[in-house]
């Protein structure tokens, strides 16, 4: 069977569609509430994607290896999509339950600053077309970045917020319904196949894409390249 | 030469440089200046208002205008001046440090400037001046690590390096603007000055442990 994990990917995205809008509305906030089957896992998308490109950057600075680069990469490319969708469906949960589209909440205004410090970690990645160049700079970078992650999390418990604690990762039992937590949890595990799907076909273009300009690098014109050797006598005259 | 030795000297040869340029006394604090000037036009002219919200902007302009402080012509290096400090020896550690340290004193210096422009322009309560002596330093040295790292890895900082400093700076910026709200406020600021104590160790080590890794990558 050719690409597995695709195949895996769209399974399960379709079934974790299907089960969240079968199972019941919230109680409180109705059919509102389903759009945190997409919130949530893409909120975890953004932390598990910015997380593999710390373990990534770290790697690629100790083996030197390129691999680990393009993983660092494609990751954050991924985490990037999904910390806007998360933002996006955020903000339309948001204006039918809290009234506004945006609030200056601590987990709101920390999303946002990580959306913008890894839309700058890929504008560093293009500076330069030198790939051991780009991941040296890339890798010190995704690391100093990785330091914000946790604040990100634990705002919503270290500053009083408006945007609700943890409700699954947190001490004791979640503090949600058995069928409403089967589909969160369904969506959550879609979104991760779907993760590592796009990852694997992320660095599969990012290896094309060095290997196309290493090419292109060594058919360009060097120094010394219009110096020919002597030609013997007769030939091309 | 140990590492101390090495970063005081590049310290001292990057403040003359600075005195001699005058980049940051004369362009990038007039420019902050102006910035404090215009922000009163745009949100309105009550005098309760500006009083209240000085401080804050305050905050802001040191952050957005002190990435430019970092940026400063001095405090970037030629590739042949680079490879000159390589073979005579120097620990990057050691250009990191004097980097840091001549961004920090500028900036502390672009902080006290414009801070009179703001006292001066905005009339706030200004309240707990030892605190404040505590905690303007602390943002400096902040930024100027930030700042210093950006430009490391933007190899001399252009368009990229504000874009890469703005956003990780949020937690000085909010440190700050919560020292100086709970000073206002008669509150414990503790725990703030301890937030911009440890961010700056974070960013210290890492500068630190990533300089050689950033020379290696500078063209």
């Amino acid at each position: 069977m050719k690409r597995p994990i695709e195949i895996a990917a769209a399974g399960t995205m379709l079934t974790a569609l299907v089960t969240g809008l079968v199972v019941p509305p919230d109680a409180v906030q109705g059919d509102v509430q389903r759009i945190m089957y997409v919130h949530v896992p893409s909120a975890w998308l953004a932390y598990l994607a910015f997380g593999v490109t710390l373990i990534a950057s770290l790697a690629h600075l100790r083996t030197r290896d390129l691999r680990w680069d393009r993983r660092a990469g494609a990751s954050a490319e991924i985490g990037v999509v999904f910390t806007g969708l998360a933002l996006a469906t955020g903000m339309l949960w948001g204006k039918p339950v809290w009234g506004v589209w945006w609030t200056w909440d601590a987990r709101l205004v920390l999303t946002a600053a990580m959306f913008f410090v890894y839309l700058a970690y890929l504008a560093l990645r293009r500076t330069t077309d030198d790939p051991v160049i780009r991941g040296k700079r890339s890798a010190v970078f995704g690391i100093v970045a990785a330091l914000q992650i946790p604040v990100v999390h634990f705002s919503v418990v270290w500053w009083r917020s408006l945007h609700q604690p943890p409700t699954i990762l947190r001490p004791g039992e979640p503090q949600i319904d058995p069928p409403l937590l089967f589909a969160l949890l369904m969506a959550v595990a879609a979104f991760t196949v779907l993760y590592v799907a796009l990852l694997r076909r992320r660095v599969e273009l990012a290896g094309a894409e060095d290997a196309l300009l290493t090419t292109v690098r060594i058919e360009e014109p060097v120094a010394g390249s219009a110096v020919v050797g002597p030609q013997p006598r007769g030939e091309g005259a | 030469m140990t590492l101390w030795r090495q970063a005081a000297l590049l310290l001292g040869f990057q403040l003359r440089d600075e005195l001699r340029t005058g980049e940051v006394i004369a362009v990038v604090i007039p420019f902050g200046s102006i910035a404090l000037l215009v922000i009163p036009m745009a949100v309105g002219i009550e005098t309760t208002l500006l009083a209240r919200i000085g401080p804050g902007m305050y905050w802001a302009v040191v952050l957005l205008f002190g990435v430019v402080v970092t940026q400063r012509s001095t405090a970037s290096s030629t590739p042949s001046h680079r490879d000159a400090l390589v073979l005579l020896g120097v620990d990057p550690a050691a250009r990191f440090a004097a980097t840091a340290a001549a961004s920090a004193l500028l900036l502390l210096l672009f902080e006290i400037g414009v801070g009179l422009v703001m006292i001066v322009l905005y009339d706030p309560v200004v309240v707990g001046w030892g605190w404040l002596a505590l905690v303007l330093p602390l943002v400096a040295i902040g930024l100027a690590m930030l700042g210093t790292i950006a430009g490391s890895v933007t190899d001399g900082g252009g368009a990229l390096a504000p874009l890469l400093v703005a956003p990780l700076a949020i937690p000085i910026l909010l440190g700050a603007a919560q020292a100086t709200e709970g000073l206002r406020l008669g509150a414990g600021i503790l725990r703030w000055i301890l937030v911009l104590a440890l961010v700056d160790v974070v960013l210290a080590l890492a500068g630190v442990l990533t300089a050689r890794l950033l020379e290696e990558s500078s063209r």
